[in-house]
């Protein structure tokens, strides 16, 4: 789907220098033009920019400006001050260099494991390649503290290694336990790199070298080595930065050390100050976007093989024995760790208490079943239902990536990675600075801009627009001021009510499009308060009953229930804004104008109600983060699947007679599904895995596993905190189960989906 | 007409550092029903775009587009009533052969018989019976070509559109493929634009070739107007090969039309055009229009010479010019040896003139 003239007015023909900035200046307002003739396009654009805006720049930027901004509102530095002072100094400087050593040192093992994996999947000829690769990413699908668990099991005081079977008095708490802890848990990230780099090296090149005489390792260092330089410079960069962020193991096995994650963790949870937490944050995210940066434009630019080469068919089997044993050796021995430290997370979650009675018991699961259902539920469930929206957005941001051409292209791929590249506390922080209170100039900035796609969307006519921008906007603030105290329950009666004549108006006009779209919306203003009618009830049945795994699962349910259908007011006016634009749009009588005045009237009203877009202790803030975190993931699925269609396929379906609507169902759909599949699988991993940005925005009525286990450590305990670990990777391998199993089914045998991808 | 061009122009906003790209410019052309025309040139001169914007992918900057009298400038690809053949073939690689034949049917609701009966008749055509369970995969690409070419064909479409449809295919399937294409346009009538930098496909091919050049339209004609005589000097060069011979008027008088050339006065008796005396002109001579002897108008001396089999190649300095001559008779079997001084004589009534 290029540029299809969808017809109203020929192209303005070109302006003739190119090079003042007038002409550029003319040249985004043709592009403008064109692109709103695209509507699909425009609104989509619009959709994800918002997206963008609200929950990642948005939230960011709060993230770092607080740092410099002391409670009275003041420019202020105090906690950046604190690294050269003599008092905090020292600390200060420690827990940062601590930081920068862990970072240094998981990133560069971290890679070199990663290398040695890849180099026996591609070149060894590894005996079980397909058991090896599928260990290896075990560590991508669990949560974040899982290693760290179970290497205190095995090797902590009480370690079952180093205790009782050596009888040694082993410190595991540390640099070296985080480290290893740390190596084992990103590895997998290096190892895929490299592998599909050594995959793409062409033998021939190797095979040139040695004809003219070269030696193994001159070959080695001549030819092998500086073509996998960038990626082993991505790798170390990806696992810096992903060993900055980690949380979950720093904090359970860093002991006495400080890092900044934990740092910035303990300003939030233990002092509440967040200028100090933001001050922090910022300090953690220089060097993440540093490398964020000099990885976008440095080290994929330079990736030659990565770009060009395709996996050549046989890769050559190293010839050294010793080489080719010693890497074989390694990799078995690093996914016997790794089976061995995921079984004992198992396995200690059925013994009495670790390091002193190994007796079975079914204690931790039967506490994990019943006092933690609430939060398993929660997680499970939040984590389902930001699932698909993800995936979605994924999708079409890869499609406007791929195939459109605009400005801000940039822009919007940079936002789509930006929110899950940061450190997840630095977004935790944002959300919880961003959405704490009412946000009315925000709010005002979301209304605006809607605003003006709607009119310009809605109706061609200057006139229209000005009278429907007025009046619309007028009425919406008059309703706001001169009802302030409203609720929200009987705001959205009346809405019912409203779309609902609108609903008939449409129908007496034969207006199929209003008459389902106005029906729809007043069902669904109607659903606001009537869901409690289902919803209650469930309430009170689960309180009845026994207290135990169904009493809370039924409790859960009924606000699970209400999720859907009790969107925060500003999210619900936004939705409708972009629903009823293409209604009115549709209308082309006299009639178009009032239906434009109350149809940017009424979402008005919503956006300024209460405290707009106070988010926090919401459901709504967890989805986001989860969406967010997990948005680089399937949108890096969703390009990779569009660059290998040939455009001149959906070409080929229009000139064949179909739209742009029957294109999309019939040939880009069933093309994309498989990089869709993988967009779900990826998104759902990392939503339930996601520790370090939901932790700050759990609340009672909202709990999270992984935040629920670092928070309550002292009362669950070891044996407890594994028994959820494994609940959550377990879920997760049903999920990826469950779809592969679809995928297999859908796409008759056009191949599997590949998980690694989301790592 | 059946198909015109009006002053179709294109040009391409400036990207990255680089300037407007003006892919086509002015071009007119007029093409008749059952006709099938050719546009020819070297890689990145318009064809394409041209082309894609015949079939509504690409929106004209300005200019007229006419099917059959009625302007399509801003009928969306779907609503023309065209169908296209791509490079990439662009075979539906989820949909089986006859799901990928029958995709334009169906998107016009067309009852499952007929839809059956169309697609087993262009089937037969393509000489592909027997294939329609096959996943696209499971084809050679010749058989994917003609794939392509049968969705194309069964929408009965009013123009054919063809984007160097065999340039992935090797020489021998191309030939064939060449003559296959050419048998079923004819004996269906489609009007068919056909895209190619492959001169002799465009000869074997066309009814009219268009020769581009830089988003110009050079020339328009048939393969023998194009070869025999070309309007520029790009089109003489890029079709076959040519030698340029500057020569002089001396005696203007049409029919009578006499040169001076390398010294010799030479007699054009085929030329119409009338041109003064003393005026420069550039003669065009294909190295078959020259002969070689041992004592001929012109001294020579042979540079190289290549013994081809049916012929021979020979590079000979005239008045220390290089120019190419082959020698086609199968009664010459002595070669003029590399050194040799031969004689050389210009067919006067075919070699063509360009002003100069
Ligand atoms: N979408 C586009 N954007 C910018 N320039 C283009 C685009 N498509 C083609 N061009 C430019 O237009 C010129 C003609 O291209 P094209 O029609 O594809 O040539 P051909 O098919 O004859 O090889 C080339 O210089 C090409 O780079
Ligand atoms: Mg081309």
């Amino acid at each position: 789907m290029t540029d299809i003239p969808s017809g109203h007015k020929p192209e303005i023909p070109p302006g003739r220098s190119p090079v003042s900035r007038f002409a550029g200046l003319v040249h985004r307002y043709r592009e403008f033009a064109l692109i709103s003739r695209d509507p699909v396009l425009f609104m989509s654009l619009l959709f994800c920019g918002l997206f963008l805006l609200v929950f990642v720049f948005f939230p960011l930027a709060r993230a770092i400006s607080s740092g410099f901004i002391n409670k009275e509102g003041l420019f202020d530095l105090k906690y950046f001050a604190r690294y050269f002072d003599s008092y905090y100094g020292p600390v200060m400087r420690q827990i940062f260099w601590n930081t920068i050593r862990m970072g240094v040192l998981s990133s560069v093992i971290g890679t070199l494991l990663g290398f040695v994996f890849a180099f026996a999947m591609v070149r060894c000829q590894i005996p079980g390649k397909r058991w090896v690769h599928l260990i290896a990413m075990v560590p991508t699908v669990s949560p974040p503290f899982a290693i760290a668990l179970s290497t205190i099991l095995l090797f902590g005081r009480n370690g079952l290694i180093t205790k009782q079977l050596l009888g040694l008095n082993y410190n595991v708490y540390g640099m070296q336990g985080l480290v290893f802890v740390q190596v084992i848990t990103f590895f997998t990230v290096s190892y895929l790199i490299l592998r599909a780099m050594l995959e793409r090296l062409n033998p021939a090149m190797e095979e040139a070298a040695e004809s003219l005489g070269a030696g193994r390792f001159h070959v080695f260092r001549t030819i092998i080595l500086p073509l996998l330089i960038p990626g082993l410079a991505g790798s170390v960069l990806l696992l810096f930065v992903e060993s900055l962020a980690d949380l979950g193991n720093p904090m359970f096995i860093a002991g006495n050390m400080t890092v900044l994650s934990t740092q910035i963790f303990l300003a939030v949870i233990g002092e509440y100050d967040y200028q100090k937490a933001s001050a922090l944050a910022f300090v953690l995210l220089v060097p993440t976007l540093f490398v964020f940066l000099v990885q976008r434009y440095y080290v994929n630019r330079r990736s030659y093989i990565s770009v060009t080469g395709k996996p050549s068919g046989s890769a050559p089997v190293e010839k050294s024995r010793l080489i080719r044993w010693t890497c074989i050796a390694i990799t078995y021995l690093g996914c016997i760790f790794i089976i061995l430290l995921y079984a004992t997370v198992v396995y200690s979650s059925f013994t009495s208490a670790w390091g002193v009675n190994y007796a079975p018991t079914l204690r931790w699961w039967n506490d994990a079943l019943t006092r933690g259902v609430e939060a398993i539920l929660d997680t499970t469930f939040l984590s389902a239902l930001g699932t698909p929206v993800a995936a979605l957005i994924g999708m079409v941001i890869a499609f406007l990536i791929v195939r459109k051409k605009f400005s801000g292209k940039e822009i919007l791929d940079f936002g789509s990675n930006l929110g899950g590249a940061v450190p997840g506390t630095i977004l935790g922080i944002g959300f919880i600075l961003a959405f704490k209170k009412g946000r009315v100039v925000m709010a005002s900035i979301l209304y605006a801009i809607l605003a003006l796609f709607f009119i310009f969307f809605a109706t061609p006519s200057r006139r229209e627009q000005v009278i429907m921008l007025i009046l619309g906007t007028g009425i919406g603030l008059a309703v706001h001021f001169l009802a302030p105290q409203l609720g929200l329950k009987p705001l959205m009666y009346t809405y019912s009510g409203i779309y609902l004549g609108l609903a008939v108006i449409s129908l007496v006009r034969r207006r199929k499009l209003g008459f389902y779209t106005f029906l729809g919306i007043a069902a669904y203003s109607a659903l606001f308060n009537l869901v409690d009618i289902i919803a209650v009830p469930i309430a009170v049945a689960g309180r009845n009953m026994e207290r135990g795994f169904w009493s809370s699962a039924l409790y859960q349910m009924a606000d699970y229930i209400k999720v859907p259908f009790q969107l925060s007011p500003v999210l619900l006016g936004m939705a409708l804004l972009f629903i009823t634009a293409l209604v009115v749009r549709s209308e082309n009588s006299r009639l178009r104008l009032p239906l434009g005045v109350i149809a940017l009237a009424l979402p008005c009203v919503l956006f300024y109600h209460g405290m707009p877009l106070a988010l926090t202790s919401t459901p709504y803030i967890i989805l986001a983060a989860y969406i967010v975190r997990s948005l680089p993931a399937s949108v890096r699925a969703g390009v990779a699947a569009l660059q290998q269609i040939d455009p001149s396929i959906e070409e080929a379906s229009q000139i064949l007679g179909a739209d742009a609507q029957y294109t999309f169902r019939k040939v880009t759909l069933p093309l994309i599904l498989p990089a869709l599949l993988a967009g779900l699988i990826f998104s759902f991993t990392r939503h339930m895995t996601s520790l370090s940005a939901i932790i700050f925005l759990v609340t009672a009525r909202w709990r999270i596993v992984t935040a629920s286990i670092m928070s309550d450590f002292e009362q669950v305990g070891l044996m407890g905190a594994s028994a959820y670990s494994t609940i959550i990777i377990v879920l997760v391998l049903i999920a990826i189960g469950v779809i592969n199993l679809i995928t297999r089914r859908v796409l008759r045998g056009r191949g599997d989906v590949d998980i690694s991808m989301g790592a | 007409m059946y198909l015109t061009l009006e002053k179709l122009t294109k040009t391409f906003p400036p990207r990255g550092g680089a300037g407007e790209v003006h892919a086509v410019k002015d071009a007119d052309l007029q093409i008749s029903q059952g006709e099938l025309v050719t546009l020819l040139g070297p890689s990145g001169c318009g064809k394409t775009t041209t082309l894609r914007m015949i079939a509504g992918f690409e929106f004209p900057t300005s200019g007229r587009i006419l099917l059959d009298g009625k302007e399509i400038n801003t009928l969306p690809p779907n609503k023309r009533d065209m169908s296209m053949v791509f490079q990439s073939y662009a075979i539906f690689p989820h949909l089986n052969i006859f799901e990928n034949i029958a995709y334009g049917l169906h998107v016009q609701r067309i009852s499952k018989s007929e839809v059956e009966r169309r697609v087993g008749a262009v089937l037969e055509l393509v000489e592909l019976t027997g294939y329609e369970k096959r996943a696209p995969n499971q084809l050679s690409g010749g058989q994917q070509q003609r794939v392509a070419l049968a969705r194309a064909l069964v929408m009965e479409p009013k123009v054919l559109l063809m984007d160097e449809p065999l340039s992935n295919l090797d020489a021998k399937l191309r030939e064939s493929m060449r003559t296959e294409i050419r048998r079923i346009q004819r004996s269906l009538g489609i009007t068919s634009v056909y895209v190619t930098h492959d001169q002799i496909e465009a000869m074997t091919l066309s009814d009219r070739v268009v020769v581009m050049n830089k988003g110009l339209i050079e020339q328009v004609g048939s393969p023998v107007e194009v070869y025999r005589y070309p309007q520029t000097r790009f089109v003489a060069d890029f079709i076959g090969r040519a030698n340029f011979i500057d020569a002089t008027v001396t005696r203007g008088l049409p029919g009578q039309l006499a040169v001076q050339v390398y010294g010799q006065t030479l007699h054009l008796s085929n030329v119409k055009e009338v041109y003064s005396e003393g005026a420069r002109l550039i003669l065009i001579a294909r190295p078959e229009m020259i002969l070689v002897n041992s004592q001929g108008e012109l001294p020579g001396i042979v540079r190289r010479a290549s013994y081809l089999g049916n012929m021979v190649d020979y590079d000979i300095e005239v008045g220390g010019q290089l120019i190419s001559v082959v020698d086609t008779d199968p009664r010459h079997t002595a070669i003029h040896a590399e050194g040799a001084a031969v004689g050389v004589s210009l067919l006067a009534d075919c070699v063509h003139v360009l002003p100069g």
